[in-house]
């Protein structure tokens, strides 16, 4: 029988069961949301200071970039045959304060669950030891001289590879050393280790280049910047090209506000605001989720790290011989380091330098880069699109502890340096962080350099290490106190 | 009785409509049976495979001797398996039982000092905590009865010889259930127990199987013990042993981290050396922390650590008193000796065997300084201190106080007569010998003997056997074995004969 008041019961039953439906499905989502996407801002100590902010703040690359924290924690304990030796991530050379959780660089935030990325410090903090037997010194915005990158980056797509990284193994691993809820469990089983393993492993083939036996190791300190961007931002197809740079300091970024001055080893880029947007863009993997909460970061660190001053020479100047060496300085150096040269392009043949850097960029992928970031929304000055000429004379402060020399890195020291090439090292070991007080440089021979460095060879592709011969026919006195004087910078 | 709202006919519930028909009936019943047994069956197997006690003890000596640190549950060896092994592989240990690897048992207890035990999964297990390497037997002669000691180094124990012979076993082709399973319940009978018939057809083969696979890897990231020098009883190369944690290839270690044997130390009042500077090397300010970190030798993870066991025991060390000195001691002799420790040892190993004040007690000297063999400080590595910072990632007590030092730490004396042989790899048998030049210390003797010499104080050092039972030869020209250093006349090494006797006496009292 149809009345009128049973189908009114029945649409009233129909509606409550929809709003059971909606409550759990808004139950759901809420719960979707807390345990995958909230955004828990990092534990206090992580950014209390600026020197903090910038050594383990987040710069919000854990949204894509990230690695789920119990995976990061886990993989050198299953895949320590992947790294290039003992000592878990250490063997990668990142910059490690004891007691800390993670290296320099490394961020740890939670959203939805914790993760791991990086930001600027992974590459630009330098390591120091004074003495054998002493442990290191960190600085700030200083190259990040020990640390092998593409060690790094290969040990990430290698072990998405190994048919080990599944599941069950993880998952085995990952109880050993954390008791997880059983939601979280079910969560990293069946989303979390599947999605990373794919995210990982899409990355293999733009990181192609770095698997080519043909090209030789960028070793500790270095990386093939422009390449980097080719491959990951503007996506071209991989060419022939290799040039790793040394990773550059990049503390007193003011030094680049006079005008006509261009950063990077090639001038490739218009000024410090772009390069660290081009950079953080590297490091989140993505366009930023909020462009305004990005270039806040941005903003804050380009404020950083214009401010951040060289590191002081650690150790003893002797005063009256560095006075002398200003005297040389300004008769063979200033003309290019310290002055409206500074900073600015310069051809190559003035230079004579490795050219193979230079070669890795063009004025096309400036055009199609400064395309790719303006389509993200974000206004910059951005890349110089204008072909490459050569290498920009750089300026020399905190230059002690900017070792090897050169934009390749490819001569140890400063004293090396006022070699002529046929004088200069032809086999050094880099990455090894006991500073050479003789010499300015680390050391780069013996056993325990051989042991933590990285071989580079200088007639390997883009490792040459002519050009630059600029007061290699001074007289030792004048030398040595032209390198003194270069401590005081 | 109350009115109750009869239903009225033709108004039944359509289940109760349903119920009338026969062969529903019959389906529900057909249904029913699996279902009930389902239920007995998994509430059998819930009992037996589910529940998860250890063996508590009381009084926390007995806790600290027999008691769970938590360990069974990752490490834990079955039961009986353990009680079988030295039958099955007798070949592969040195003399009868565990004993033979200088394990200590008490009279009416099944396991040595130092192993507990735990039923978990549904099966009996065993595995060692703290008293293994901290509690051993003094005699006053040869024909004297054992006295234990607890907190004080085991120095008897060979923990290498145990892992060599667990790993030996396993890859002993009679580490099979044909050869286990059938000792392991002779002995459960002889003991007026059983193994029934589930235990002996799938718990304990499996059992065997697991163990067996489980020690083959570990077996294989230990197998550095194969490459250097035996510890001998009562060393342990505590921080290679650490990597193996991680995982470290241990093989593309550098030469000079490998091989850093170390004597165990004594653990008893540990409340005034908060915030010394712990371990040999003194990498380590935190007792806490150090002592979660010794716990890993015990078999825990984070996640299985028993704090509220291990806590009983942290908290009883922090006061617990070393054992007074039981043989006589000259008054006279003891105060000439008191004044020259106040003169020469003070400043470093503090006021008395109470006091710890002075101002480098508890602190790094430089190895120049020191003097003594330098494989334990290098094999502790940077690298090392770093990734244990990552331990207990997650807990309030994450790992935050390991560093890498550059020298060895100045040690209270507190008991220091229970604590030889002496310097941090043992390579001086007694306090006498201590204050000899090197080249007047034992360049050979043996240790492992439990025979007291109160003479030289120290355990007497040059009985190589008793009856079956032989001690280890140690060879102080042995790469990790130098009886170098601690050695000048700022450290005592140049006084006279009287004078040194005199203070050894005085160190009696501590």
């Amino acid at each position: 029988m149809h009345t009128a008041e049973t189908s009114g019961w029945r649409r009233g039953k129909i509606l409550g069961w929809l709003g059971v439906l909606l409550v759990l499905v808004a139950l759901g989502a809420f719960y979707g949301w807390y345990k995958f996407f909230r955004d828990v801002p990092q534990e206090s100590w992580m950014t209390e200071t600026p020197e903090m902010r910038f050594r383990y703040g987040s710069i919000g690359a854990e949204n894509d970039a990230g690695i789920p924290y119990w995976i990061f924690y886990v993989l050198p304990r299953m895949f320590p045959d992947k790294l290039p030796g003992p000592g878990g991530y250490a063997a990668l050379g990142v910059s490690w304060e004891q007691g800390r959780e993670l290296p320099i660089g490394f961020t740890k935030k939670t959203i939805g669950f914790p993760r791991v990325a990086n930001n600027c410090a992974g590459c630009h903090t330098t390591n120091y030891r004074a003495g054998p037997n002493e442990n290191p010194v960190f600085i700030n915005a200083g190259p990040g001289h020990t640390l092998n990158l593409e060690a790094f980056f290969r040990f990430l797509v290698d072990c998405a590879k190994d048919p080990r990284f599944n599941a069950d193994n993880l998952m085995r691993e990952i109880n050993l050393v954390t008791d997880l809820p059983w939601d979280e469990r079910l969560a990293y089983r069946f989303l979390i280790i599947p999605i990373t393993k794919k995210r990982l492993l899409e990355r293999e083939a733009q990181f192609a280049w770095i698997y080519r036996h043909d090209f030789p190791e960028w070793g500790r300190g270095r990386d093939d910047s422009m390449n980097l961007t080719k491959y990951f931002m503007i996506k071209v197809p991989m060419d022939n090209s290799f040039g790793p740079g040394d990773i550059p300091s990049i503390w007193n970024l003011k030094k680049y506000d006079q005008a006509g001055t261009t950063m990077n080893w090639s001038g490739d880029s218009h000024d410090s605001y772009s390069v660290i947007i081009d950079s953080a863009l590297g490091l989140l993997g993505a366009p930023p989720k909020s462009n305004a909460a990005f270039l806040e970061q941005v903003k804050w660190l380009q404020d950083y790290l214009r401010n951040a001053p060289p590191p002081k020479y650690p150790f003893a100047i002797d005063t009256a011989r560095a006075e002398a060496g200003k005297a040389v300085f300004d008769r063979h150096c200033a003309s290019c380091h310290a002055s409206d040269k500074t900073g600015r392009r310069m051809a190559l043949a003035a230079v004579g330098t490795d050219r193979e850097r230079m070669d890795t960029w063009s004025k096309d992928n400036a055009v199609a880069a400064n395309k790719v970031v303006s389509s993200m929304g974000i206004e910059r000055k951005g890349l110089v699109e204008t072909p490459l000429e050569g290498y920009n004379p750089p300026f020399l402060d905190g230059i002690w502890a900017r070792a090897p020399y050169l934009h390749n890195g490819s001569v140890p020291t400063l004293r090396d340096l006022l070699e002529p090439p046929a004088n200069r090292p032809k086999v050094f070991w880099r990455g090894y962080d006991l500073y050479d007080q003789a010499n300015l440089g680390f050391i780069t021979q013996g056993d325990e350099a051989k042991r933590i460095g990285t071989r580079f060879d200088t007639s390997e592709r883009a490792n040459g290490n002519g050009g630059h011969v600029f007061g290699v026919d001074l007289p030792k006195g004048e030398k040595d106190a032209l390198l003194e004087y270069l401590k005081t910078l | 009785m109350n009115e109750s709202p009869m239903p009225a006919p033709g108004q039944d519930s359509w289940l109760a409509d349903l119920y009338r028909k026969r062969w529903i009936r019959v389906v529900m019943l057909v249904l029913a049976i699996p279902t009930v047994l389902a239920l007995v069956l998994g509430a059998y197997l819930w009992q037996r495979f589910g529940s998860d006690r250890a063996v508590e003890y009381t009084d926390v000596e007995e806790h600290f001797k027999y008691g769970s640190t938590g360990g069974e549950h990752v490490s834990g060896l079955p039961y009986w398996i353990f009680q079988a092994l030295p039958q099955v592989c007798a070949q592969h240990l040195p003399g009868k039982g565990y004993a033979s690897l200088g394990l200590i048992y008490e009279e009416g207890h099944d396991l040595p000092i130092g192993m507990s035990k735990r039923h978990h999964q549904g099966i009996d297990k065993t595995f060692l905590n703290c008293a293994v390497c901290h509690a051993s037997t003094v005699r006053e002669a040869a024909t004297s009865k054992p006295r234990v000691y607890l907190g004080m180094p085991a120095q008897q124990f060979d923990i290498m010889g145990f892992e060599k012979f667990l790993f030996a076993c396993a890859k002993d082709e009679k580490f099979s259930a044909d050869f286990v399973v059938p000792e392991a319940r002779r002995l459960a009978q002889a003991n007026g127990q059983d193994l029934d018939l589930l235990d002996r057809y799938l718990v304990y083969p499996v059992a065997v199987a697991l163990m067996r696979d489980r020690l083959l890897t570990i077996a294989g990231r230990f197998d550095f013990v194969y490459e250097t020098p035996d510890w001998g009883p009562g060393r342990v190369d505590t921080f290679n042993a650490a990597k193996v944690l991680f995982n470290f290839p241990m093989r593309d270690l550098p030469a000079h981290e490998k091989n850093g044997p170390a004597d165990f130390p004594s653990i008893w009042l540990q409340g005034p050396r908060k915030g010394m500077q712990l371990h040999w090397d003194g990498n380590n300010t935190m007792v806490e922390e150090r002592n979660k970190s010794a716990a890993f030798g015990t078999g825990t993870t984070p996640p299985t650590l028993d704090t509220a066991a291990v806590g009983r025991i942290e908290t009883w060390l922090l006061t617990r008193e070393p054992p007074k000195y039981p043989y006589p001691i000259d008054a006279a002799k003891s105060a000439r000796g008191g004044a020259l420790y106040k003169e020469y040892c003070s400043g470093c190993h503090g006021a008395s065997g109470r006091d710890f004040s002075g101002d480098y007690v508890g602190k790094v000297t430089a190895l120049p300084t020191i003097g003594t063999d330098r494989r334990r400080l290098d094999s502790y590595s940077y690298d090392l201190a770093v990734n244990q910072s990552a331990l207990y990632a997650g807990y309030p007590w994450r790992f935050a106080h390991f560093r890498k030092t550059f020298g060895y730490a100045n040690m209270p004396l507190d008991g220091i007569w229970l604590r030889g042989p002496f310097l941090h790899n043992g390579s001086v048998p007694t306090l006498r010998d201590l204050l000899e030049p090197e080249k007047k210390r034992p360049s050979v003797f043996y240790r492992g003997y439990d025979v007291y010499d109160p003479v030289k104080v120290g355990f007497v050092s040059n009985v190589p056997s008793e009856g079956d039972k032989h001690y280890f030869k140690f060879d102080t020209q042995v790469d990790g074995n130098s009886n170098a250093g601690h050695e000048g006349p700022s450290f005592g090494t140049a006084l006279g004969d009287p004078d040194k006797d005199a203070l050894v006496e005085f160190l009696k009292t501590f």
